[in-house]
């Protein structure tokens, strides 16, 4: 019967094209990710695992040095109360600034991304903190916040907001916040028009207030965005160097109130000219953003891609 | 291929293509034989320095040396370029950091050159030289140097009717106080947390940085220096500022600074007048003295022909051009500073190196800094410092 | 979405113009408070630019006396001109080669499947952890060996793909649905024809923040340009150039003022021109269609 020969030969063609094409697709999806991978691999990766390597040892400006090896460094860095210090300052400073953030991007983004009127000023002017390179913005804000600066003139203060042990802490969480939020903004003005218009219309004909549809539909929609924003500047706050080394002169005071890993991991390397502990360092505090990451991406990254 | 990714293909290309000729252009000019490197406090430094190694240039025909500024972090760069071994052949290098770049490797022991071509290392103060030697072995030579001194601000002394700047902690305190009760000055002292000022005071009551850390002449110092803050009449200059830039905007009536101030004052703040003196005296005379060598790569490829170099810049001709523009002091005998530096001047025989030659010096800096700052706000004792200090010291 | 499309989306009732009204005050009112806020040091970055410098460490906005000095110094004595060229010549071939690499790549961790797909996109999310300091040396003896320093090369492939840009274009490419691919695929389109004839043209919002953020990146990157390019007159760009204005002690700020200001000027161009690829309505007219 030639129907039943038809189909009987019909699946496993089907089945040996369809093994085919996975083939095919693995090997284009190899091809496609191979230049970046190949970029990773020899900027991030190969220098990582050299840090591994040296960490294990006594390494100087010129090489390895004879000293104490195996775990010394591991041992020193984890029992140094500066580290110690050092991550209760980062832990802080990342719980406190990564919402912030993320709240006040979304936010921007939200106001400007309809009709409203001097939309391109209002663009430009939340994105213009962003823009600046942080080392003027950051000298710029010293001088503003000084005790006797225009910020402390106005509103009758005289504390020195960068440069107290107390108040350091939450003087760059807000500078920062301020000069992200227009880059986190623009990620979120990207994403939401992944939304089409015809989701809004539908809620409106349903009757949703502004305040119902945002939670119920576009916040949710937005979730690719929100782990995009919460992993990159996640780590973009843990990784916290260049206002702590501007506005404390490289000391990571006063009295260690700015150290920061990535700080004391500089301060080892280029003043200490210990490598083998600023390695030892790297690798601790990587691996627990990396636990971090995985953390994050169990719970919210993990998305039903094709 | 489609024609879009033509396109933008031979966009890349050709942005890439002008990119190298442009840079093939340039290489055409660069002619370079050594390299010479340092950082710059101000366009007058810049400037100065290239006036010296053009001269250099026009009077050696088989060496040509070329002058970068490496702003920003000197020392990370330097330490890139030193783990590459491709470090520029002379450069810059602070007392306070010698001891732990030889101790690296890195610096070019200079005694062979010296015996070759007979340069008369006698010139320079001993002590000043002394901060860059290592047992008789001989790594840079000092360009100049500078101590502290006591700035005052003639216009707030004048209004609280004080006729001369203070001599003695004693004078220091009560000048203080009568600016205070005048309405003069909120706070008339400005006093950084910092070791590099502190340490002079600590000399001055007969304690040292270098023998014996914490001994109750040093914690003596640390409390006279510290009560000052804590009593109000003294403050630490905010996040981002300095003392100078105090002295300047009004705020400080009594600063102590080093030579630096002046070329600072007269660009920023050249309508302020203010008079220097010499450093206030504890039980003694005490100072310290800050200085910058000028040293060789170990890994060079053109030692002798840097040596010509080095020996220029620190003899008499280079060190004459130096000294022309008053940015620091002479360090060597032969050579005068420029006038009206008596006051600095007078500290010589007081002054003690900064930093010489321990190559723990660096990182326990960063101990030194956080630690005062945790005396000055009470969640540290004096004494509670001076072993931290004195164990970063030894390295621990 | 916005709060005036669906405020506008609601039938006009008696007794709502005055609600509506308010919350257009509100509204306004919240928006230009915070554009104040984020506009401030810009306006006072201009005034400094035109101070004298003695002056320029006062916190007053007007400059008294009024000079620009600073400006014709900018582009007299400095040679601006040169490192303007030097740093678009890097934006132009980083942000090229950064959206042809992160959306092929992205493409691929969204959309194809391959053994090992997401542990490899674990290892390069892993890769955005890794901090510039621990990296600074092997990769500086890494260049240095190949010839690769004193000229951009070496800066050009250190900086080829980020591995946050193909985090974003993944994120995006996962938010396209996946008609257009089966459109495409029913039409006989390969791989690389999907992705170049559909995909990427679909996902021009995420390339024109993409476009912007590393325009952005790169023009004001400074830590690798210094440890690179340092010593090397020729390459600097325009924040180095910036740098070596503020001398230890001495700083010329009006001149690092009005440095600034031409410095920022480029990057609002090109954000400014690249708005248009956030207009609602750009895309969604491709799904209707």
């Amino acid at each position: 019967m030639a129907t039943a020969g038809a189909t009987e030969a019909a699946p496993t063609r089907l089945r040996s094209s369809m093994f085919g094409a996975r083939l095919g697709e693995a090997a284009w999806g190899y091809g496609f990710a191979l230049v970046p991978f190949a970029v990773f691999g020899i900027f991030f990766i190969y220098p990582f695992i050299y840090a591994v390597y040296i960490s294990f040892f006594h390494w100087g400006i010129l090489g390895k040095q004879p000293g104490a090896s195996g775990t010394y460094n591991y041992a020193k860095v984890l029992h140094d109360p500066v580290f110690h210090t050092a991550l209760k300052n980062i832990a802080e400073y990342t719980v406190a600034v990564v919402p912030l953030e993320m709240a006040l991007g979304l936010l921007l983004a939200l106001l400007i991304n309809g009709k409203i009127r001097g939309r391109n000023f209002f663009r430009a002017g939340f994105y213009f903190p962003s823009i600046a390179s942080s080392v003027a913005i950051t000298v710029i804000i010293l001088y503003f916040f000084s005790p006797t600066g225009p910020f402390n003139t106005f509103f009758g203060f005289s504390t020195d907001w960068f440069g107290n042990a107390s108040t350091v802490g939450w003087s760059i969480v807000g500078l920062n916040a301020w000069t992200t939020s227009g880059t986190v903004m623009i990620f979120y003005l990207a994403a939401l028009q992944s939304i089409s218009n015809d989701v809004y219309e539908a809620a409106a004909l349903d009757g949703a207030s502004a305040w119902r549809t945002f939670w119920k539909i576009t916040f949710p929609l937005l979730r690719p965005a929100h782990f995009f924003c919460l992993v990159v500047f996640g780590i973009g706050a843990l990784k916290l160097f260049d206002q702590s080394f501007i506005v404390s002169g490289g000391t990571g005071g006063p009295n260690y109130a700015t150290t920061t890993p990535i700080l004391y991991i500089y301060q080892q390397a280029f003043k200490t000219f210990d490598f083998g502990v600023a390695s030892a360092a790297g690798v601790v505090f990587l691996g627990i953003i990396l636990v971090l990451t995985v953390a994050q991406w169990f719970t919210i990254g993990r998305q039903e891609a094709s | 291929m489609t024609k879009r990714l033509a396109v933008v293909l031979g966009l890349l290309v050709a942005v890439v293509a002008l990119a190298a000729t442009a840079q093939a252009g340039l290489r055409a000019h660069k002619v370079t034989n050594i390299t010479v490197a340092g950082w710059s406090s101000g366009p007058d430094e810049d400037a100065l320095v290239q006036q010296m190694v053009n001269k250099f240039n026009a009077t050696h025909s088989s060496v040509h040396a070329s002058w970068t500024v490496i702003n920003g972090d000197y020392g990370a760069a330097m330490t890139a370029r030193f783990a590459a071994r491709n470090a520029p052949d002379v450069f810059y290098v602070d007392s306070s950091v010698i001891g732990s770049w030889e101790k690296q490797g890195v610096i070019q022991p200079l005694n062979s050159f010296v015996k070759k071509s007979h340069y008369n290392t006698k010139a320079f103060y001993p002590k000043l030289l002394g901060a860059f030697k290592k047992g008789s072995t001989i790594y840079g030579f000092p360009k100049d140097w500078s101590p502290l001194a006591t700035e005052v601000n003639n216009n707030l002394f004048g209004r609280a009717g004080i006729k001369s700047a203070p001599r003695t902690w004693a004078q220091l305190r009560s000048d203080a106080k009568t600016m205070v009760q005048k309405g003069v000055s909120k706070h008339p002292i400005c006093l950084s947390a910092d070791w590099a000022r502190m340490g002079a005071f600590m000399y001055q009551n007969g304690g040292s940085l270098t023998k014996n850390l914490t001994s109750g002449a040093n914690a003596a110092a640390v409390n006279f220096y510290v009560g000052l803050l804590k009593s109000g009449l003294a403050y630490t200059p905010p996040a981002g500022s300095w003392c100078g830039q105090e002295l300047g905007q009004g705020h400080a009536a009594i600063i102590f600074e080093g030579n630096w101030l002046l070329p600072y004052m007269k660009s920023t703040y050249p309508n302020v007048h203010f008079g220097i003196r010499p450093m206030v005296k504890g039980k003694q005379n005490g100072n310290l003295a800050f200085t910058v060598s000028w040293s060789m790569a170990k890994s060079s490829s053109n030692k002798p022909a840097a040596w010509t170099l080095l020996s220029w810049l620190t003899g008499k001709q280079g060190e004459k051009l130096w000294m022309s523009k008053g940015l620091a002091l002479s360090p060597r005998s032969d050579v005068k500073s420029i006038g009206g530096r008596g006051p600095f001047l007078a500290a010589a025989p007081f002054a003690h190196g900064w930093g010489f030659g321990n190559p723990n010096f660096a990182s326990a800096y960063t101990v030194m800094g956080n630690d005062l700052n945790a005396v000055i706000s009470g969640s540290k004792t004096t004494k509670q410092m001076l072993s931290d200090v004195s164990n970063a010291l030894k390295g621990h | 979405m916005t709060l005036q499309t669906v405020a506008a989306a609601e039938p006009a009732i008696p007794g709502r113009p005055r609600s509506q009204i308010v919350r257009r005050v509100l509204f306004y009112g919240l928006v230009i408070g915070l554009a104040l806020v984020f506009f401030i040091p810009f306006v006072y970055t201009i005034s400094t630019s035109f101070k004298t410098i003695p002056d320029s460490v006062n916190v007053t906005l007007i400059p008294h006396p009024w000079t620009t000095e600073a400006w014709h110094q900018m582009w007299t004595q400095y040679d601006f001109k040169l490192f303007f060229k030097n740093s678009f010549i890097l934006c132009a071939v980083i942000v090229t080669c950064n959206i042809f690499l992160a959306g092929l790549g992205g493409y691929a961790f969204a959309r194809l499947k391959f053994p090992g797909r997401d542990l490899l996109f674990l290892v390069v999310l892993a890769t955005i952890m890794v901090p510039d300091q621990l990296r600074l040396i092997p990769i500086y003896v890494m260049l240095t060996h190949w010839h690769l320093i004193g000229n951009f090369y070496g800066y050009i492939l250190i900086n080829l793909v980020t591995a946050t840009n193909l985090f974003f274009m993944r994120q995006y490419f996962l938010t396209i649905p996946k008609d257009f691919e089966e459109a495409a695929k029913l039409d006989g389109a390969g791989q690389f024809k999907t992705f170049w004839r559909v995909m990427l043209p679909l996902a021009l919002p995420a390339i024109g923040a993409l476009t912007i953020l590393q325009f952005q990146g790169t023009w004001n990157d400074f830590f690798w340009p210094l440890i690179l390019f340092q010593g090397q007159p020729h390459l600097y760009t325009v924040q180095l150039g910036l740098a070596n204005l503020r001398f230890t002690f001495t700083t010329l700020w009006p001149q690092i003022a009005a440095g600034s200001i031409i410095a920022i000027v480029p990057i609002l161009v090109i954000f400014l021109a690249l708005q248009r690829f956030f207009v609602s309505g750009a895309v969604t007219a491709g799904v209707k269609g």
